[in-house]
């Protein structure tokens, strides 16, 4: 399933300047998308877009370089899903962990309110963006389970945990929910602190503000190869409460991704400085 | 950047947000001369609020050797160095920068991050002495020349928290009613930039939860008007937690602020870095100068110079004896022919204590049993 998809980075800078495309055209295509397939045929139809990506400049902390100075995008839609595939180089997969360990992401974010998009920067008041956030993290987590302490630290001692008894006696084996009220991120119900699917449906009104939300079903799957990873993010077109897509109208888009190996997180990461039109094709009968 | 003033300092400081104290402002204050590093304060906490899943190393409270000691590794020495050196004018104002200050252009504070590594030793340098003593023999001068002490340490719930500064995702606040600072665990995502920015390291990063957690003050023993659970189990009585007040609006009768302000026997260690920390030490008297300048700042002489004078003193001599003689926090204290009294916020009385206890002098020799009398049971 994670094989490499030959990217087209290289073939499109290769390119004179004036036959870029600026704008990312939003296939339609027959058949569902929402399998997040990386390789899927439908995205021999999708032409590719390089989006030019800079270092977060606008709130601290913030990191001090670009690392990933541009991803390359490709759209497809069924009138339903819509399908992003993102391309972008990193010499490493990483995926957090430990302390000062950091994951490989990538977010896309799409103004909630119809009219014109609100400021680039995660919105603004009254002006709320919907952010898809994939981590590598999550993913693994997904397919691997969520990394226990003995996964994390397989040479640790330590003589018990609070009702995880080896021999419970008496007292009976607990649930992990009972256990939980010794781990405060989860007993406050954080999701961070449980397993994740793989992607985040997050709401934000500007820095500092986002906030997970239930989400509407959007998936998301990545593979990293020859120093590069590729991730499909499925979302739904018409995600009730949050952005909303119509095909045969124009839509924008914002991309983020953190290289976590650089120590990228939160608002350490590479971002589009500006909002990416898209063209979404009207949708085609099944 | 705001403009905010900083008392420790004697000036105003740029911090990213503007001041806005506590209505009442959470404090510790440790008499660094009675540690014995019992861990009993550690143990305390420990079995209180870190014996979960990823906070197997998490220490809310330590205790530390000095100079060798630190947990995390050498915590004090890296952030110092980050800082380099820095004055004090001659008035006692920070002349230097504080780390908010000193901040690179792309973040809030300067800062180091620790690694997995530096919280592996939570004991390192325990009773290690500086200087030699198989050269010249033991101490036989004062301060000594050669020497440790005991450093306890908690969150210290800074007026100006790096920890709160450094959030990009505003997960931490400080309450308003007691000045206890929290990482809201329900919105952290664990970025880490607490763990990077706080320059005491006492914010820790749980990979089982994957959120940063820290000391919470035992807030819902203070909200009950309960000292934390690392005072109260002191077994050698040198915390006292109360209230303290801004010098400004300092109360004679409030422990916290007798010690610290009135009476000036309690420092801040490391007010430098420019938190404005609300963990106070009466510094060890026997502790080479030099060093405790470095720690507590130039003020640090008189207060040990008014330490050794206490037992002139018996209104200081009945606070310190009130001093883990009740489990309550203490608003207000008085001393009176004697007997040293600790009030609760509504003045009701909660403890007395005689300030000297009555000495009995017992001959060596039992004429009776004709026995030596010796102090061996």
């Amino acid at each position: 399933m994670h094989t490499f998809y030959p990217c087209v980075v290289a073939v499109l800078l290769s390119q004179p300047a004036a036959l870029l495309p600026t704008e990312l055209n939003v296939v339609a295509v027959r058949g569902s998308v929402a399998d997040a397939n990386p390789e899927a045929s439908y995205w021999k139809s999708a032409q590719p877009l390089v989006v030019t990506m800079t270092a977060q400049p606008m709130t601290t902390p913030r990191p001090a370089t670009t690392t990933t100075p541009n991803v390359t995008v490709q759209g497809v839609h069924d009138g339903t899903w819509l399908a992003l595939r993102l391309t972008w180089t990193d010499p490493e997969p990483s995926y957090a962990g430990k302390l000062g360990e950091f994951s490989d992401a990538v977010a896309v974010q799409f103004p909630i309110k119809a009219g014109p998009p609100p400021p680039i920067w995660m919105g603004a008041k009254e002006s709320p963006v919907h952010i898809y956030h994939w981590r590598a993290q999550y993913q693994r987590d997904r397919l691997e389970g969520k990394p226990g302490m003995r996964d994390l630290y397989p040479h640790m001692t330590v003589d018990m945990y609070p009702m995880e008894y080896a021999d419970p006696g008496h007292l009976g084996q607990f649930a992990e929910s009972d256990r939980d009220r010794f781990s405060p991120g989860r007993v406050a119900g954080n999701p961070q602190s449980y397993s994740k699917t793989g992607v985040d449906e997050i709401y934000a009104e500007g820095f500092s503000t986002s906030s997970v939300q239930e989400g509407h079903g959007s998936v998301g799957d990545g593979c990293h190869q020859a120093k590069t990873w590729t991730v499909v993010l499925v979302r739904r077109m018409n995600a009730e409460g949050g952005s909303v897509i119509t095909p045969g109208q124009k839509a924008w888009m914002g991309v983020a991704v953190w290289q976590g190996g650089q120590g990228e997180v939160g608002s350490r990461k590479c971002v589009t400085m500006a909002w990416q039109a898209l063209n979404v094709a009207p949708a085609v009968a099944p | 950047m705001s403009k905010v003033k900083n008392w420790q300092l004697g000036r105003e400081m740029d911090y990213p947000y503007d001041e806005s104290r506590p209505k009442r402002q959470w404090a510790i204050v440790f008499d660094l001369n009675k540690c014995i590093a019992c861990q009993t304060c550690t143990l305390a906490c420990k079995t209180t609020w870190t014996s979960g899943k990823g906070q197997e190393y998490m220490l809310w409270n330590n205790v530390e050797t000095k100079p060798y000691g630190g947990f995390p590794l050498a915590w004090d020495l890296r952030i110092l160095e980050k800082l380099g050196r820095q004055e004090w004018d001659k008035k006692g104002i920070y002349a230097g920068k504080t780390i908010f200050e000193a901040a690179e252009p792309n973040e809030r504070v300067l800062h180091y991050a620790p690694v997995d590594e530096d919280w592996m030793y939570p004991n390192v340098g325990e009773d290690d002495c500086a200087n030699n003593q198989e050269a010249e023999g033991y101490t036989r001068s004062l301060p000594h020349d050669r020497w440790f002490f005991y450093l306890p340490r908690t969150c210290a719930h800074c007026t100006y928290p790096a920890c709160l500064a450094a959030c990009p995702r505003k997960a931490i606040y400080k309450r308003e009613e007691d000045g206890i600072v929290l990482i809201d665990q329900s919105r952290c995502k664990g970025y880490g930039e607490c763990v990077r920015a706080c320059p005491y390291k006492k914010s820790m990063y749980n990979p089982h939860t994957r959120t940063s957690e820290k000391c919470v003050g035992c807030y819902p023993a203070v909200e009950q008007g309960i000292q934390p659970q690392c005072v109260v189990n002191c077994i050698g009585k040198i915390r006292v937690m109360g209230f303290i007040n801004p010098p400004w609006k300092a109360r004679e009768d409030n422990p916290v602020d007798y010690l610290v302000h009135k009476k000036g026997l309690a420092l801040p260690y490391y007010p430098q870095l420019g938190l404005e920390p609300n963990i106070y030490y009466i510094p060890p008297i026997h502790a080479p100068t030099d060093y405790l300048r470095q720690m507590f700042g130039p003020a640090v002489e008189g207060t040990v110079e008014r330490y050794r004078a206490l037992q002139k003193d018996p209104v200081a001599q009945g606070l310190m004896v009130l001093m883990g003689s009740t489990d309550r926090i203490m608003h207000r204290f008085s001393v009176d022919k004697g007997t040293a009294r600790g009030f609760d916020e509504a003045g009701a009385e909660l403890v007395n204590v005689p300030v000297t206890e009555p000495i009995v002098e017992r001959a060596a020799f039992d004429t009776a049993l004709n026995s030596v009398r010796n102090n061996t049971p």
